[in-house]
């Protein structure tokens, strides 16, 4: 018992938040990468930004929640809310520092230099430029803004949350100095923000940001007044989100008890310009009730989730990454029947190195099979205008029985998500909206068919979304079956997704909230035993996240046993590595590459019974807990083969692959001596390898004489 | 290859389910899909007497649903069945109206040996089945309701009783003291123990039991748990005991969380464990099984059964025999007389194939009856006729309906005594049943006949037809004056109802 609770100490835990801000580092640090290409590091500064602007939407603002409600619970780390603030507080700070300087110190000259400038004050430009930015602004700009003064008589406005905006302070003309007055206009978000002006040099490409363009014609804005001075800033509220799922249920019961101390629309960040005038952000700061350390003081253009659009820029291909097309799966001849393909054996599926283009196939071609009876699928994030949608729809025109589970509840796609399960439903289609106080985050595609000898299922499972642009950028890996038994747990996944009672029991498949855990748990306990018994013992897993109180105890107790333990983890790690005694077995790396890495990987030694699995789940209390979940087994030899390999790979990856190490701190691995590994890029090039070349379609054309029947 | 699609829904106490099966003979029947929708009836019926519309209605909407499952499936055919929990309430007829009007689909309400029949199909097919009967076994097929206990031995059924102790009745027997006591476990262990007492005393005293076979509800969560199981699928009843007494102790909660229940708090579990738990205890087996399989199995079986599909190797015949055998006896009216009977009313019945047109189940239930055609004598001498119907309908034999003991019991009762006009029993039997038993009556009262001095005098007897007559051949030691005298005024009636005389012809050997 006293070793129990050993594991538990929170000294061995790292706040998940701490950690989170860690991996937004890391994609940092791609940007700060001199090896890659310039406009891909300008994608990656891009996406820490708006990764940051989630993490406040979500993370900081559920932090602020709890501080407010006062909730005194510690997190697994054994911080409390406060402190956690705190500590979030100055690393964001810090990484806000680095991200800048990143932007202005390297990213900013290097663009220069292959002929891309953006000029970030309207005070630089020259004659010409300024007289087109002028035009620009009176033409395009003008008509679009609203300026809103505040005094006596009109009160502070509602700032948008998230919208950049340029305030103010001006002086009346008439009247004698010493009056100042505030004045707040939003940079529309209608328009470009980076606007292409003339170049005063031949063959560079000079760019504007919108608000220096109203900036240098606020006067404009405000004809009877002297504009003092005039800076952008932008905000991030805790509005319009309700309280974050991670979050646990007794905080929730706690803020509905105190509802009414939740400050609606708080402002939980405040971003000025370096140099702004200390009155002007004096009365923001008043008007606002923004404290001082959730102000960040930034020295270059606020938002830089704009470089996405930079890195999106026509031309400069030599600035990019040569864009890569995911290559055919070998088992799969597209245009010919793909449930026979599946009937061959299963089949393994690895986006986006592989084309996705096999299961949106796959519900295309059930969708007008004749022996189709069924077709059954959950679908959580959806491109907008998905062919999935579209078959789906044509399967239940064409008379099949359709059940698609849309789950209304993914994070900040909910309204997209109901115009097409309306759209679902007008075709006939059963659409099942979520269950409630579940997300349900299971990938799982379900066909019936009626053959020869039986019915018959085709089952697709996967660890990403059925979504096709995203299977371009994330790594994900699907799974083709028609094993009976996979079949048989499918269907009994639907029949409790559409509210029937859970089956009796399941064959393969490991469902969450309510096995899965217990499952994992089990898993990493067999191991340890093997481990204790001297035999050998490992666990190789591939995740997003591991955040899990209970599973980060049980690895430590397998660590402190003997089983090695390698673990790929993209983002939150809440486990500490090197723990004397208690992690010294498990090492932990983070991938950060050109592709999202997503897909999830669970491999369990088993004493020479090799068990790997696959699924929809990180090691998170919410995916565990409150979340439909599936993990499968890959029992296929040639399909484990594929898996190991995989796994293999990033484990052996020493170009894109972080360590954590024992202090805390994520590292690049040494590459001294070793042969260089750079798991995406090496899978790219095996896709493409393994793609069948051009298959000669028209062959030499025979007519084949019939011959009778015997 | 044909492979017929077929459906079975089961309405329970507290589930209505559907099991979607392919059938096809060579085959073993495959299940596709099972849903099961939680709907508990039985709170409205076992308290009330009558469910009312708010459940109707639900009832309703899953029927529905499971409707559009089958059609999803194109099934070729369904049987739709409810069992004790709209036996048991006053509208029956209206919700069986409900449910064809809104949902298309044709419920039949069985009867509980019906049922039970049903569930025991299920079982018959597993070859482990066969082999635990050999030696000793009691079946308990526990329902929401009642439960059924089935002793068999020597590979046959031996008795089948039911009972009015199941899960949900149980409990809401128990509602108003529920709040009375803090541990309420005693109580259903009291209420338990009553019904199996008896049971035990008449059917298994002194007798030993190798085998406990544990159908129903909850039984396959309660040992999931045990991974390490005998060759055959067996649990050593001490370890399945250990378990139930640490459960027995835990609150609903508890144990639906260490079950994984949908339910987090399961009303029902507590009294399941009591139930398996006494009825383990009072058996005394040294294995327990659990086969896993349920009353929607035994819906498919019976069905392909039906429709010729598949043959079972067990022999259900020898089980109504041995049954009945073994009620005879009971009632100690089972003697040499009794098989003299038996086997003459076969050798006539066997002639009279061409006229009487009835089948090989008439000639069980024909067989039935001679085996029990004396049995009321242990209850009253001169008013025998009259008990021997009470008896046999009071006594379950598993493997017939409730209408084919009427047919026995009335063919038994009628053997004695005139045959009544139609109008006086049509409350109990259609037209059809009528003239079975009028057939069945006419041939046991002429073989009844012919032993009436319950000596056995014929040596052998061979009947054969020929034109209007039954030529009736025996060898006989001994005068049977008496025999043949009383045997015309028998052999009326027999022409009677089939326009054939009978006629003895006496071969004497000496």
């Amino acid at each position: 018992m006293e070793k129990e609770k050993d594991f538990l100490n929170p000294e061995y835990y790292e706040n998940r938040e701490l950690s989170w801000l860690k991996f937004n580092g890391r994609v940092l640090n791609e940007a700060r990468d001199k090896s890659i290409p310039l406009l891909e590091r300008l994608k990656f500064v891009s996406i820490t930004s708006s990764n940051l602007d989630e993490f406040f939407m979500v993370r900081v603002a559920s932090l602020k929640d709890m501080v407010h409600a006062g909730y005194k619970k510690k997190d697994i780390a054994g911080m409390t809310a406060q402190e956690q603030l705190e500590a979030v507080s100055k690393e964001t700070h810090l990484l806000v520092e680095q991200q800048y300087s990143t932007y202005n110190r390297s990213l900013l000259p290097l663009l220069h230099n292959c002929g891309i400038e953006i000029l970030d004050a309207h005070e630089e430009l020259t004659p010409e430029q300024a007289e087109y930015v002028d035009h620009y602004f009176m033409e395009n700009v003008y008509p679009v803004l609203t300026p809103m003064a505040v005094d006596a008589s009109r009160p502070f406005p509602l700032i948008r949350n998230k919208s950049l905006n340029i305030a103010a302070l001006l002086s009346k003309k008439d009247e004698k100095k010493g009056e100042t007055e505030f004045a707040t206009v939003q940079v529309p978000s209608v328009l470009p923000r980076m606007i292409q002006i003339p170049s005063s040099e031949e063959g560079i490409r000079t760019f504007l940001l919108l608000e220096q363009v109203i900036e240098r014609n606020i006067h404009q804005l405000f004809l009877n007044y002297h504009v003092l001075c005039a800076y952008p800033y932008r905000i991030m509220r805790n509005a319009d989100l309700s309280i974050d799922e991670d979050e646990a249920e007794d905080l929730l019961q706690e803020i509905q008890k105190q509802l009414k101390k939740r400050q609606w629309g708080e402002v939980i960040r405040l971003e000025v310009e370096e140099k702004i005038d200390k009155q002007l952000l004096q009365i923001l700061r008043e008007a606002l009730h923004v404290a001082q350390e959730d102000i960040f003081k930034i020295s270059g253009p606020l938002d830089l989730t704009f470089l996405m659009k930079m890195y999106g820029m026509e031309g400069k291909d030599e600035l990019r990454y040569p864009s890569y097309k995911p290559q055919l799966v070998p088992e799969i001849t597209p245009g010919e029947d793909i449930f026979a393909a599946i009937r061959k054996g299963d089949i393994l599926l690895h986006h986006p190195y592989q084309t996705f283009d096999p299961v949106v196939d796959f519900i295309r071609q059930a969708s007008v099979d004749p022996d189709v009876l069924a077709i059954k699928q959950t679908l959580y994030r959806v491109s907008g205008n998905s062919p999935i949608i579209a078959s789906l729809a044509q399967a239940a025109e064409n008379g099949k029985q359709v059940s698609v589970l849309v789950e209304l509840k993914a994070r900040f796609d909910e309204e997209n998500n109901i115009v097409w399960a309306k759209k679902l439903e007008k075709a006939g289609c059963h659409v099942i909206y979520g269950l409630v106080g579940l997300k349900t985050h299971s990938k799982i595609a379900l066909v019936v068919r009626k053959e020869e000898d039986g019915i018959r299922r085709y089952v697709h499972l996967g660890t990403g979304n059925y979504n096709d642009s995203t299977a371009k950028l994330y790594t994900d890996l699907g799974m083709f079956t028609c094993s009976e038994a996979i079949g048989e747990d499918a269907t009994a996944v639907f029949n409790m997704l559409s509210g029937y009672s859970e089956p009796l029991s399941w064959n393969k498949l490991a469902v969450a909230p309510i096995w899965l855990r217990k499952r994992f748990l089990k898993l990493i306990k067999r191991e340890m035993k093997h481990a204790q018994e001297g035999r050998e013992a490992f666990i190789k897993a591939k995740m997003n996240s591991l955040c899990d109180r209970d599973i980060i105890a049980a690895l430590y107790e397998a660590s402190s046993a003997g089983v090695k333990v390698e673990l790929v983890i993209r983002g939150i790690c809440c486990l500490k590595t090197g723990i004397p005694g208690i992690s010294e077995n498990i090492t932990v790396r983070s991938i950060v590459g050109n592709f999202l890495e997503h897909s999830r990987i669970f491999w369990f030694h088993n004493d020479g019974q090799e068990e790997i699995y696959m699924g929809s789940a990180d090691w998170m209390p919410r995916n565990l807990d409150r979340r439909v979940e599936i993990m499968f087994p890959v029992e296929d030899e040639r399909l484990m083969d594929q898996v190991r390999h995989v796994l293999g790979t990033q484990i052996m990856d020493n170009t894109k692959a972080h360590i954590l190490n024992p202090d805390g701190k994520y590292e690049k691995i040494d590459k001294r001596g070793k042969k260089l590994v750079n798991s995406q890029e090496q899978f790219c090039e095996e896709a493409r390898n393994a793609a069948p070349k051009k298959a000669n379609t028209y062959q030499e054309r025979v007519f084949i004489p019939a011959e009778p029947v015997e | 290859m044909k492979i017929t699609t077929f459906a079975a829904i089961y309405i329970g106490s507290y589930e209505v389910s559907m099991k979607v099966f392919e059938i096809s003979s060579g085959r073993k029947i495959r299940q596709v899909d099972h849903v099961r929708s939680r709907l508990e009836l039985g709170r409205d019926a076992y308290s009330k007497g009558v469910i009312g519309y708010e459940l109707v209605e639900e009832l309703c909407q899953v029927l529905k649903e499971f409707y559009s499952i089958m059609e999803g499936y194109k099934v070729d055919d369904y049987k739709a069945y409810a069992g004790n929990v709209l036996r048991a309430v006053s509208n029956e007829l209206f919700i069986l109206d409900q449910i064809r009007l809104r949902t298309r689909i044709e419920v039949h309400v069985i009867s509980n040996s019906e049922h039970r029949f049903m569930s025991y199909k299920s079982l018959a097919a597993s070859h482990d089945f066969e082999k635990m009967i050999q030696k000793s076994a009691v079946v308990v097929d526990v329902g929401g309701g009642s439960m059924q206990i089935t002793l068999f031995r020597k590979g046959t059924a031996v008795t089948t009783q039911h009972i009015e102790l199941g899960i949900m009745r149980i409990w809401e027997k128990l509602t108003k003291i529920r709040n009375l006591v803090s541990h309420y476990e005693t109580q259903i262990q009291e209420l338990i123990d009553k019904e199996l007492e008896i049971f035990k005393r008449l059917y298994l005293s002194n007798q030993e039991i190798k085998y406990v076979i544990l159908m129903g509800d909850y039984i396959n969560e309660m040992v999931k748990g045990f991974s390490k199981k005998e060759e055959d699928g067996t649990i050593e009843t001490e370890r399945f005991l250990k378990l139930m007494n640490k459960w027995h102790k835990k609150s609903p909660e508890e144990l639906s969380r260490e079950l994984n229940l949908a339910n987090d708090h399961d009303t029902l579990i507590l009294p399941s464990v009591v139930l398996y738990k006494r009825l383990t205890e009072e058996m005394n087996a040294s294995f327990i099984w659990v086969p896993g399989v349920g009353i929607n199995d035994g819906i498919v079986y019976d069905y392909a059964e039906k429709k010729r599909i598949i043959h079972f190797a067990h022999d259900f015949k020898e089980d109504i025999l041995a049954a009945s055998k073994n009620l005879a006896e009971r009632f100690q009216s089972y003697s040499c007389h009794t098989e003299a009977v038996l086997n003459m009313s076969t050798v006539i019945f066997d002639a009279m194939k061409k006229v009487h047109g009835m089948g090989k189940r008439e000639r069980l239930l024909l067989q039935v009856a001679a085996i029990l055609h004396d049995c009321g004598r242990y209850v009253s001498l001169i008013n025998q006729s009259d008990c021997s119907y009470q008896i046999i309908m009071a006594s379950e034999i598993i493997g017939m309906t409730h209408l084919e003991r009427e047919i026995v019991a009335s063919t038994v009762k009628h053997s004695s005594m005139p045959m009544q006009p139609y109008e006086s029993v049509s409350d109990k039997m259609d037209q059809q049943s009528y003239m079975i038993v009028s057939k069945l009556m006419a041939i046991l009262k002429i073989a009844n006949a012919m032993d009436r001095s319950h000596k056995q005098k014929f040596k052998t007897i061979k009947a054969v037809l020929k034109n209007k007559e039954l030529l009736i051949t025996i060898e006989a030691e001994e005068s049977i004056i008496l025999e043949k005298g009383l045997f015309s005024s028998y052999a009326d009636s027999f022409e009677e109802v089939f326009s054939v005389m009978p006629k003895i012809r006496e071969k004497r050997v000496l």
